[in-house]
């Protein structure tokens, strides 16, 4: 059974189809590595997989069902609740003199006990005596209130990106996005995020179960950086590594979440040729974990070497797929992409 | 690694000592309690554009309603009167609250649309104050507030001394809490947004609701702050003691301090407040002393230099070391390792890929 079903993807941007209709599957436990000619519409297609992008058309099915929220009933309860809250509070806002002036002033003297019960009955009855007009206009901000919380819910309901990494999709970038001012293992703790579950007042208040998790995760997180041979520098700042690094150490953050599969944007470029050997090396580990991995790249001695399958791209559509061998043989995937014989 | 001493415990201790051996005078008092005080607001300040990299420009207006609404609860010429404690609290509260409902609607816009939305609240807060007389007394003010009591002994307002402490401990508290935030996982959200964002989301952190919990947090600290600044005075002051400079002060706190740094907050509370209420004030005695004091001319008066010198300050900063003078992440860890000079195998260049 297929993890990945990508089905038809579309992509445009304005007159432009950056993607045209592209399907595949993904296997799991395979490499699969998408490749074409720069501009054939590779990362757009990883964008859109990986919610960055909501597609034009098409789906992506992980694990045979489409990531997004569904719409509920929690989103009409929601909407209604601010919908109230907001012509409540703007009626107060705007009558908040009288109201005060009927309930507290009136009934409060200087060193003696407040009667709460009366306070709340003028409150109430003040209120009630305003003219009727007076509660058009929170009638009317409450439905602006309402519709724009629908809205802003209904805009949630997408595709997005921390739904589908939460999901088990991890990425990287093709140009390497790391937090450059946190340590390594900050770097790989915030991809150990999904993971986590203390909450804020646990954080806070460095309840026990803080201590736990902390002392948990934080080895957890030395493990990845030994994994990707980043331990040794695990608390200097990720601006102070060299690029073939940053690399890894971004393959280290994706990992961290768990992910069943692992996308990475041209994970080869700008490394010289030791660095791809043993990037090669740590991506097949990558796969011995029991992560999928998708992914793009331009370097052919690396999809050539370590890929299961290949799918070309050619100006958005997809022109090929199949094992390295096919492609290798196939006239059209050499015209359009593989051309100079001298790179296989 | 190298043992480091740790600049906040370094801040805390000379803080605690400086009464012990200073001539403690009034003057000194003065300067810290409100030095303290603003540390707390730049503290709020930090959580919201230190670590999470959103730009407000109206923390003055936070400050104020933490200051009124602790006023309205404890004061007795209202039937609440919940006493200093729990005022402080439901101070922290209602700052939180209004941070919450600012953020709803606005924390989807992008860095300087938010700066402009909070400066906007700044100024309708301070409206809001000023005309809702029957509530806000107007620019009168709230007063009198109530003194903190401990277990029975209440703190008299010209026991100085003991107000002194009070806040310290207060701020200690406060830094505290913050720095366990920082160090967790909810700090880490935050810091991930100021960096990148986009990353952030594809790790699976969801940006709107962080930057929410963010806000209300800086929010709910700035209030207490504001909290603070009214029991010292036993009034909220006028509303205008919480105007659009008082939002610049604190953010002027974190730019010298060093943003994202809550040592460097503290530092650059102490540098800039103490400027203000500390140096400014001896000049002016020092040139009163002298028969200069009193002069038509406004630069007569040290302190109408104050602008200047805050301009000045982040003049300097900005140019000669723009990470602040208590830079972040040199806190405690090894991060301050520099970095090495690119090995030969590792110093290929950006880009460029090999097909």
């Amino acid at each position: 059974m297929s993890l990945l079903e990508v089905r038809d993807i579309t992509m445009r941007f304005g007159g432009l189809t950056a993607v045209d209709g592209v399907s595949f599957d993904l296997r799991q436990g395979e490499i699969l590595a998408v490749i074409g000619p720069n501009g054939a519409g590779k990362t757009t297609l990883f964008n859109a997989i990986t919610g960055v992008y909501e597609p034009t058309q098409g789906s992506v099915k992980f694990r045979g069902s489409e990531v997004r929220r569904q719409p509920d009933a929690k989103l009409a309860i929601r909407s209604a609740a601010v919908a109230v809250l907001g012509a409540i509070s703007t009626f107060v806002a705007l009558n908040a003199q009288p109201i005060w002036l009927a309930a507290i002033d009136a009934n409060y003297v200087l060193g003696k006990p407040f009667p709460w019960q009366k306070a709340f009955a003028d409150a109430w009855t003040t209120a009630r005596a305003v003219p009727l007009v007076w509660g058009i206009i929170p009638a009317i901000v409450g439905a602006i209130t309402g519709a724009a919380t629908v809205l802003a819910l209904w805009h949630r309901l997408r595709r997005t990106p921390d739904l589908i990494a939460r999901a088990g999709l991890a990425r990287t970038f093709q140009n390497i996005r790391l937090f450059s001012d946190l340590s390594l293992i900050e770097n790989v703790l915030v991809g150990m995020d999904s993971r986590l579950h203390c909450g804020y007042w646990t954080n806070l208040l460095r309840l026990p179960a803080f201590s736990r998790e902390h002392s948990r995760s934080t080895a957890e997180a030395m493990e990845l950086l030994e994994f990707a041979g980043l331990a040794d520098r695990a608390h200097a700042a990720a601006s102070s590594l060299p690029y073939g690094h940053r690399r890894r150490l971004e393959i280290a953050r994706a990992l961290a979440s768990k992910p069943a599969v692992l996308l990475l944007d041209e994970p080869a470029a700008g490394m010289n040729p030791s660095e791809v050997t043993s990037l090669m090396q740590l991506i097949q580990r990558v796969r011995d974990r029991g992560v999928t991995v998708i992914l793009i790249e331009h370097h052919m001695k690396l999809v050539m070497g370590i890929s299961d399958r290949i799918v070309v791209l050619q100006y958005g559509r997809k022109i090929g797929e199949g094992t390295p061998l096919e492609i290798r043989s196939d006239r059209r995937c050499i015209e359009a992409y593989l051309g100079a014989e001298d790179e296989l | 690694m190298r043992a480091r001493l740790n600049p906040i415990l370094l801040f805390f201790a000379v803080a605690a000592a400086l009464p012990l051996f200073f001539g403690a005078t009034g003057l000194f008092y003065d300067a810290f309690q409100s030095i303290f005080v603003f540390a707390l607001v730049g503290l709020g300040l930090n959580i919201i554009t230190g670590f999470t990299g959103m730009l407000n420009l109206g923390m003055a207006a936070f400050m104020a309603l933490g200051a009124y609404g602790f006023a309205i609860l404890t004061c007795d010429i209202y039937p609440f009167q919940i006493g200093f404690w729990w005022g402080l609290l439901l101070s922290g509260a209602i700052g939180a609250l209004a941070g919450f409902l600012l953020g709803a609607p606005t924390l989807g816009l992008s860095g300087d649309y938010l700066a402009i939305v909070t400066m906007g609240f700044g100024e309708i807060t301070l409206d809001v104050l000023k005309n809702l007389e029957a509530i806000t007394q107007g620019t009168q003010g709230i007063n009198p507030l109530p003194r903190p009591t401990i277990g029975g002994w209440s703190i008299e307002l010209q026991d100085e001394r003991s107000w002194y402490y009070l806040l310290l401990v207060i701020l200690g508290v406060a830094v505290l809490l913050v720095r366990h935030l920082e160090r967790s996982r909810t700090g880490r959200a935050w810091l991930s947004i100021r960096e990148d964002a986009l990353a952030s989301q594809c790790m699976g952190i969801p940006p709107k609701r962080t930057r929410m919990i963010a806000f209300a947090t800086g929010s709910a600290v700035a209030a207490v702050g504001g909290a603070l600044f009214a029991a010292l005075l036993s009034s909220t002051g006028e509303p205008n003691s919480y105007d659009f400079q008082v939002s610049i002060l604190a953010l002027c706190i974190i730019i010298v301090g060093g943003m994202g740094s809550i040592a460097g907050t503290l530092i650059g509370a102490v540098v800039m407040v103490g400027m203000n209420s500390l140096v400014l004030v001896k000049i002016a005695d020092w040139l009163g002393s002298r028969d200069h004091g009193a002069s038509s001319n406004v630069l007569a008066s040290p302190n109408n230099w104050k602008y200047l010198i805050f301009g000045l300050a982040l003049i300097l900063v900005v140019r000669l070391k723009p990470e602040g003078l208590v830079p972040p992440r040199l806190e405690g860890d090894a991060g301050a390792v520099p970095p090495q000079p690119p090995k030969s195998r590792s110093d290929a260049p950006r880009g460029g890929a090999s097909a």
